[in-house]
């Protein structure tokens, strides 16, 4: 017993931390604002990198800035130009508390989706925007590829550090183990009576989380109306 | 108490306190005439010490100059002097408010009272030649009791000089008899009498001096002997802010910019403080060389105005700012001259509300939004910004949208934003021109990414049209919403038939 001391006492003088127990840090979440997925996934979660994906994945990001804007300034990063501020503001998002940036607009030595990628980094190195959202879902999916897995581990790795939830947008997930959350969706148009559009059905399947166990994948439906519905 | 700021070589150092690839040299070490006249006569007109060294003297030829040895030449501005001599004041009147500007690269502060504030003499005379290096000068200090004797110590003696009341004639005694600047026929004779310092001079019998030289012997005397006493007539600043230079040789690249950019900056936000005020405005105009050989008068001018978020005395962030927006811009041809002009106003101090949400912190922001528009660009060919809050227009023309600079400051939450979950279009800019095929008057099908697709269920049509009162601004739309069949499933669209242009297109989608 003695030795055991002894020697926990030599480990301990040279490296203090040996015998710290590791306290994971209390996550805090943004809320979508879609009950359904609030449910399964506790909401965007800050500190952490999550993917949006599939279709229906920008009324989910209007619905999210919603949110998010009520208690947070924002950032938009819009890889292709393709946010309708008329759609965002009849959804309630306060946009005089969104940064709007359009990338792909003037002729500069970086394409559209290496802007994307270089603006999402200044705005996570600035800091005090409580919601990063980067639109990439015009990009095709050969040319997300093509970004390495060490990008997305940057990303992930920066924002650890930083009161910010940073979402991608995108046609399908990339960021594989460096997501924190990543959800992927399917929506299906309604037509209503009198052949108008009134709700899209959209199947969202939770396909990795760090947050709700077990680990496979949850899937919850819910609709969603149209705004002159 | 008075003190005399004298910078030696005046204009030399006037057209070097900004470079910065002679900035380490400017102690004299590098050989440097100043030039001026037409082009086919360019004579000196002002050297620096080494190049006196040399045997270069003021009137020789630019020719003659450079036969001497290796030497740098610039042209002379007279701008460049008088932003020099407006800079030296400024840095004078940090130190006290009665200033006068007696001669180009000469100052006198008079000190009564001060050393209660500043401190004692040794100490206040060191802090002002470092805060002159600062703004780019090496200049020699006289402390004395009068203004003139103040004046030709610093004149005369190279270094900080403090003379004692009651030792001026003894300090002054050594000094060449030039340094009082008398008339050439003065100066000839009290040479051809052997009196060639001051000492001499104010040895001599007072009144047999006034007979042959007059009341102007008698006034070098008193001088001589440091018995002048006078008030300053002091120097009233002008109220604009605003400084630039002209370079010898125009430049290309923009960290010799950045450089002069963040010294003029520098100087402007002292003498700001000096009236306790702060820029709420940064207005740069650059002048560039005309590559016209033709119309040589021809001038391209960029200007730019910057506004930071609160009025401040942060020079570098003010530079930094300016600098990352230059950066986004090219330039054709190079730079021959920069001014900088800043608006002044109150300071101003925010106090944050306890109930608003965080916000990143004015400055940071300012400068984060300037690399973003270096990434992205400023605005678009329409002149909309790329980067910034947007806002919905007035007006029942579709995408009808503007954007305004994002400022966390003036936006304020008006609690009319409740969030409603809805589906939401998401736009193609420019939209898609497409081709439909109408079985009746409904969309049967829809030319979208180069196939034609079956149209599962359409929503339509809706009209809509407006300013119809101007014939070049009137639209007309027939909006339909067609769910179409795509690899991926059902997708819901947006297009329209534009009336007025007779085509069709696809707006957006819904995601």
């Amino acid at each position: 017993m003695s030795a055991v001391s002894s020697l926990r006492a030599q480990i301990e003088a040279r490296l203090p931390a040996a015998f710290a127990a590791y306290k994971r840090p209390e996550r805090h979440f943004i809320l979508t604002g879609i009950p359904q997925i609030d449910l399964v996934t506790g909401g965007i979660p800050i500190s952490a990198l999550s993917e949006i994906c599939g279709s229906g994945k920008t009324s989910v990001l209007v619905s999210l800035l919603s949110q998010a804007c009520q208690e947070h300034y924002c950032a938009l990063v819009d890889g292709r130009d393709s946010f309708d501020p008329a759609s965002a503001g009849t959804a309630g998002v306060d946009l005089s508390r969104l940064l709007w940036i359009r990338c792909g607009k003037t002729r500069q030595d970086l394409p559209p989706l290496e802007q994307a990628f270089k603006t999402a980094d200044i705005l996570i190195q600035s800091g005090g925007f409580g919601l990063i959202a980067v639109d990439l879902s015009e990009f095709s999916d050969r040319l997300l590829n093509k970004v390495p897995l060490t990008t997305w581990f940057r990303f992930a790795h920066v924002v650890e550090r930083q009161r910010t939830a940073l979402v991608f947008v995108e046609q399908q997930p990339h960021a594989q183990s460096c997501a924190g959350l990543a959800i992927h969706l399917q929506a299906q148009p309604v037509i209503g009576p009198g052949n108008l559009f009134t709700q899209l059905e959209i199947k969202a399947e939770v396909i990795r989380t760090r947050e709700k166990k077990p680990v496979q994948s949850i899937m919850t439906i819910f609709s969603l109306r149209s705004q002159w519905a | 108490m008075f003190t005399c700021l004298y910078v030696f070589d005046f204009p030399a150092q006037a057209a070097l306190r900004l470079e910065p690839e002679l900035v380490r040299e400017r102690q004299n070490q590098v050989p440097v005439v100043l030039v001026d006249g037409p082009a086919s006569l360019m004579r000196v007109v002002a050297t620096n010490r080494a190049a006196r060294d040399l045997g270069i003297e003021a009137g020789m030829t630019k020719l003659q100059a450079e036969a001497c040895g290796p030497v740098e030449v610039k042209k002379r501005w007279t701008e460049n002097e008088e932003a020099a001599q407006s800079a030296l004041l400024d840095c004078a009147r940090e130190f006290s408010p009665i200033v006068e500007s007696t001669a180009p690269g000469t100052v006198i502060l008079d000190l009564q009272g001060m050393e209660r504030l500043l401190g004692p003499a040794e100490r206040f005379v060191k802090a002002m030649a470092l805060r002159a290096q600062d703004f780019g000068f090496a200049l020699n200090v006289g402390v004395a009791a009068n203004p003139d004797t103040a004046m030709y110590v610093a004149r005369g003696l190279g270094g900080i000089t403090i003379i004692s009341a009651g030792e001026e004639a003894k300090r002054l005694a050594p000094l060449p008899v030039e340094v009082l600047s008398p008339s050439p026929e003065i100066l000839e004779t009290l040479d051809s009498w052997g009196v060639r310092n001051l000492g001499a001079l104010a040895a001599l019998p007072s009144v047999p001096l006034t007979e042959r030289l007059g009341q102007e012997g008698l006034r070098l005397q008193h001088l001589a002997r440091g018995e002048t006493q006078r008030t300053l007539v002091p120097h009233e600043p002008a109220e604009d802010f605003i400084r630039s230079f002209e370079f010898d040789d125009p430049i290309e690249n923009l960290e010799s910019l950045a450089f002069i950019l963040s010294r003029l900056v520098q100087e402007l936000c002292a003498k700001l403080a000096s009236w306790s005020l702060a820029a709420s405005e940064l207005r740069l105009k650059l002048e560039f060389e005309s590559r016209q050989m033709q119309t040589g008068t021809d001038k391209e001018i960029y200007e730019h105005l910057w506004k930071p978020p609160l009025p401040t005395l942060d020079a570098k962030f003010l530079a930094h700012m300016a600098y990352l927006d230059l950066n986004a811009v090219t330039f054709s041809a190079p730079i021959k001259k920069v001014t900088v002009k800043v608006l002044p106003a109150k300071p101003r101090a925010i106090q944050s509300e306890l109930f608003s949400p965080a916000s990143p912190e004015a400055e940071q922001l300012a400068i984060t939004l300037a690399r973003i528009r270096g990434v992205v660009g400023s605005s678009d060919d329409s002149g909309t910004s790329c980067v910034g809050a947007p806002q919905v227009l007035d007006s029942h023309r579709p995408d009808s949208f503007t954007v305004q600079p994002f400022s966390p400051l003036s936006a304020k939450a008006d609690g009319q934003h409740s969030p409603v979950a809805a589906f939401v279009l998401r736009r193609f800019r420019p939209v898609l021109e497409t081709t439909v095929e109408l079985t009746g008057h409904q969309p049967h099908l829809v030319r979208l990414w180069k196939k034609y697709r079956r149209v599962r269920a359409a929503s339509g049509p809706w009209s809509s049209s407006g300013h119809w009162w101007n014939r070049s601004l009137a639209w007309a739309r027939e909006e339909w919403d067609v769910a179409l069949r795509m690899p991926s499933g059902t997708v819901l669209y947006r297009i329209y038939l534009d009336r007025k242009q007779g085509g069709w297109y696809v707006e957006g989608m819904f995601d």
